[in-house]
């Protein structure tokens, strides 16, 4: 526990709250030799339970590291892919995948998200396993305009869309039902592409 | 004898059996046989009818019932061969008058024959089960004579044979051809049906098969009609006249099915002559006949149903969307209230009011009316001419009717706020240009639209009524208490309260001095009485009546817009303008100040100023002067431009926005209160039930609901489930 501590006070150093603050979670993300834009970070985070975007507080260092068994940088290092393996099990990954949405809603009563930054969340958290459809949809995303921002319906229409329809021939999409209308609008443009 | 017991006193009949001689029995039949030869050569007269009967009774009576009955059969048989021979001998004509003699002295004979051996007829022939007398009389001739071989065909032949002649137009002995006919029908209803009703039905179906594609070669469909409906009825008379009842049926369904089923279609369509064309030309007998006489085959009307709504759609389509029609709005709706006039005639005349051809007009107006999305605005601008122009002299009774027809058309719209939109702009107008020619009037339409689609409709169009009125009030207020005002300019008010009028946005205009301080007055004799509230002074509806005179002294008064008034007074003090001097001085917006302009200026007859250039649009280097030499017949002159009118191409965009804006609240509220009742349910019921809901207003778009939906989600209205993803949940 103490190693534990004594860890996340090394980070938290610069900050003058009790937290590790961006910069400090970059000074981590070159120690773990991780990219700062990784998704490995994102489930990091997840694992911790952090509430506020670029600010990891001792409970939930203390909480992940905990469940990781780590404690030291080495360790940590070692125990990542085993996060990742156990994040992209189906019965998490579909909870990771709502917290990776909320943990971008950064200012107060904040529903949803930005067209850019969207993007940028779909290529992390979907881009390994959804490749196609993520491109594709991100290419639709810049170039239309009835939407400005992503909610959290919209954000989760995606992810079934991925699951549940054939790609990219989705013969099997109805743009009838209960889908939200920008994955209809997708549809539409993929379809005159595709003609 | 005393001391016997009491036994009931029956008599009975001699059972003591005497033995007869069986030469008894046969002398006894001879009398008898000599008897019945003598009714069949019709010399009965000197038998005693009292001794044959008794005759016929002892030989029953002493067990010769069979004897009695087979020499009866014997002898009836012979003489029937007999006189088979007879009728076949018989030439020509008088074949079928023989037959029928015979046959009555048959049944003549057979009557009498059956009284004599009624007794045999009760007892033997009823414990042996054998064929009673009359009905074996029947049977014997039956056999005899009509299914003698060489009589047999011969006489179906010439019975039909008459029938053919008599279609063909000659006269023949009716009263022979029933007793004949009727003969077959006493004989059995199967031997009438085997042996005539059959063969006749058959021939029918035949010679009329032949005749109809005679007359569809050579006829128009009306005269077709014509030669067909008089068969029909030539067949039915023939029934009453010699033939079983039961046969009407039978043979008026030969001639439907050969001369109308068989040829449906052909006619219907037929070129110049068919539905269409009489339809087109009103040729009411015609239609009525057709109606009349397809309704008897399956799928007669039908056929023609969907011929007509077929041709409404293609007319009506073709009414709508022709942009020559466009141009007049009025013209364009009093055209439709026209079509469905004459179409409700004929639906009347001569389909006898037929339910489902009343739903085929409807439901063609409706698909049509629709094509062309500025229905619901002309037909607004219709009502508006209606009730604006001085139809003095037109009695409110006639104005009710008009209305009620416009109802009808209104209640085809499936855009039925964009007609409450633009209503409540011309509404608006007329209120304030004091051009409604009868308060009552617009209240029964308002009384109307209000039954058709309840309360929320109309609520705010009683607003505007109270306005004018809480107006008059004002008026008198003001003046009461502003005595020395009432020299000098009249100024009228009426103040508008801004949720029950169409919104307009204010525009900015300088009112001439005069006018400006009574507005002035006004506002805070108004605001003085009024705490709380707010006055914008909306130039852009306002009028004036102002005195001119010109250059050679004519007077008049001219009665123009508040924008025409304030460019007039500015040539009280300048004999010429520009357009940068006048557009300066009024601060009027450069689309409306030209517009006034343009009516001021290059309306012949009105053009109470001159403009340089002389060309017809105005240009912002164009100067104006006043035009002294105007002259006109009237003393009023009327320059104003607040009229109702087809609105341009923006104008037209814009409402149609405001109107979409309109539709997002109301869509949201139907889905709240749908899921507010249902609590759960499934994307495609919420579709349908919201359209469900707004269908007596518009007509709700999917992709629109959807996108409200999704909207309600945001807010949390609603929530998806979590497994199902087709279910929205009403969130509390």
């Amino acid at each position: 526990m103490d190693r534990i501590d004594h860890l996340f006070n090394h980070y938290a150093n610069r900050s003058s709250s009790h937290l590790i603050d961006p910069e400090g979670i970059e000074e981590l993300c070159s120690n773990l030799e991780v990219p700062h834009t990784d998704v490995r970070i994102l489930m990091l985070a997840w694992k911790m339970k952090a509430e506020k975007q670029g600010y990891f507080t001792l409970e939930e260092w203390r909480r992940a590291l905990k469940a990781m068994r780590a404690d030291t940088i080495s360790k940590l290092k070692k125990a990542l892919p085993e996060l990742e393996k156990e994040v992209r099990r189906p019965s998490n990954f579909a909870d990771f995948y709502v917290y990776a949405f909320r943990y971008c809603l950064t200012e107060e009563k904040q529903k949803s998200i930005d067209i850019e930054t969207i993007c940028q969340l779909l290529d992390i958290v979907l881009g390994s396993t959804f490749r196609a459809q993520v491109d594709y949809f991100i290419d639709y995303l810049k170039i239309q305009n009835d939407y400005k921002v992503i909610n959290m319906d919209q954000w989760l229409g995606f992810y079934r869309f991925c699951n549940e329809i054939s790609f990219p021939d989705m013969s099997n999409y109805n743009p009838e039902l209960a889908w939200p209308l920008i994955l209809d609008n997708f549809f539409e443009w993929m379809r005159e592409k595709q003609a | 004898m005393s001391n016997q017991k009491k036994r009931n006193f029956q008599i009975e009949a001699f059972k003591h059996r005497v033995v007869v001689d069986p030469k008894y029995a046969d002398k006894t039949w001879q009398i008898l046989e000599r008897a019945i030869h003598q009714i069949y050569n019709q010399d009965a007269s000197g038998l005693s009818f009292e001794e044959l009967y008794r005759n016929a009774y002892n030989m029953v009576l002493h067990k010769f019932g069979e004897k009695l009955y087979t020499g009866f059969i014997v002898t009836m048989t012979a003489h029937l061969k007999e006189k088979s021979k007879l009728i076949e001998a018989a030439q020509g004509g008088s074949f079928l008058e023989e037959l029928n003699k015979k046959w009555n002295d048959h049944n003549k004979a057979l009557e009498m024959i059956r009284d004599i051996l009624m007794y045999m007829d009760r007892t033997y022939i009823e414990s042996t089960k054998k064929t009673h007398v009359h009905p074996m009389g029947l049977s014997l001739w039956r056999d005899n004579v009509v299914h003698f071989t060489k009589i047999h065909t011969r006489l179906l032949n010439t019975l039909l044979d008459l029938v053919q002649k008599e279609r063909t137009g000659e006269v023949i002995d009716r009263g022979l051809m029933r007793s004949v006919i009727k003969m077959f029908m006493d004989l059995g209803e199967s031997v009438y049906q085997e042996d005539f009703e059959k063969p006749f039905l058959d021939a029918s179906s035949e010679f009329y098969k032949v005749e109809s594609q005679e007359f569809i070669e050579s006829c128009d469909c009306g005269d077709y009609l014509k030669k067909a409906e008089k068969r029909l009825t030539e067949e039915i008379d023939r029934v009453a006249h010699y033939l079983d009842p039961k046969s009407e049926e039978k043979i008026t369904s030969v001639v439907e099915k050969e001369m109308i089923a068989n040829h449906m279609q052909r006619l219907v369509h037929m070129d110049n002559s068919g539905l269409v064309y009489m339809l087109l030309h009103d040729k009411y007998e015609d239609l009525g006949r057709m109606y009349n006489l397809f309704r008897r085959v399956t799928n007669g009307l039908l056929t023609v149903r969907d011929v007509m709504t077929s041709h409404l759609r293609e007319m009506g389509k073709q009414l709508v969307t022709d942009p020559e029609k466009s141009k007049d709005p009025v013209e364009f709706v009093q055209r439709l209230l026209d079509e469905r006039d004459k179409y409700d005639k004929v639906i009347s005349t001569a389909f006898g009011n037929d339910k489902t051809f009343q739903n085929a007009l409807n439901s063609s107006f409706e698909y049509f009316i629709n094509l062309n999305a500025r229905s619901p605005e002309f037909i607004s601008l219709f009502v508006d001419d209606k009730l604006r122009k001085g139809i003095k002299g037109i009695v409110d009774v006639d104005v009710e009717v008009i209305l009620d027809k416009v109802m009808m058309l209104f209640r085809y719209l499936q855009e039925k706020d964009v007609f409450e939109k633009y209503y409540k702009q011309h509404l608006a107008k007329r209120l304030l240009s004091g051009k409604t020619v009868s308060d009552d009037a617009e209240r029964s339409l308002i009384v109307k639209l209000k039954t058709e689609c309840g309360y929320q409709f109309t609520s705010k169009l009683e607003g505007m009524f109270t306005d004018m009125k809480t107006s008059e009030d004002t008026m008198r207020g003001f003046y009461g208490s502003h005595p020395e005002l009432s020299e000098g300019p009249t100024l009228i008010v009426q103040v508008l309260t801004t949720g029950s009028w169409p919104t307009q946005p204010a525009v900015p205009c300088n009112l001439p001095a005069e006018v400006s301080v009574l507005c002035e007055k006004f506002r805070s004799y108004y605001l003085g009485t009024h705490t709380g509230r707010r006055l914008t002074w909306q130039t852009n509806m306002g009028t004036a009546d102002i005195k001119a005179v010109f250059g050679k002294g004519q007077k008049h008064e001219l009665n123009v817009s508040t924008f025409q008034m304030c460019v007039l007074m500015l040539f009280n003090n300048a004999d010429r303008l520009s357009y940068k001097e006048i557009e300066q001085a009024t601060e009027i917006p450069a689309s409306d100040l030209k517009r006034c302009l343009q009516s001021l200026a290059c309306v012949k007859g009105k053009n109470v100023i001159k403009k340089e250039p002389m060309s017809k649009d105005i240009g912002e280097e164009d100067s104006f002067y006043v035009n002294e030499k105007f002259t006109s017949k009237f003393y009023k002159v009327k320059i104003g431009t607040v009229v109702a009118q087809k609105e341009t191409e923006p104008e037209k965009q814009e409402t149609r926005q405001r109107v979409e804006e309109d539709r997002k609240p109301q869509i949201e509220a139907a889905i709240v209160r749908i899921m507010k009742s249902r609590k759960i349910l499934d994307h495609n019921n919420i579709i349908a039930e919201v359209t469900k809901q707004l269908q007596p207003r518009f007509l709700a778009n999917p992709t629109e609901i959807k996108k409200r939906i999704e909207s309600l989600i945001e807010r949390d209205f609603l929530e998806r489930d979590s497994t199902d993803r087709k279910l929205y949940r009403y969130l509390a």
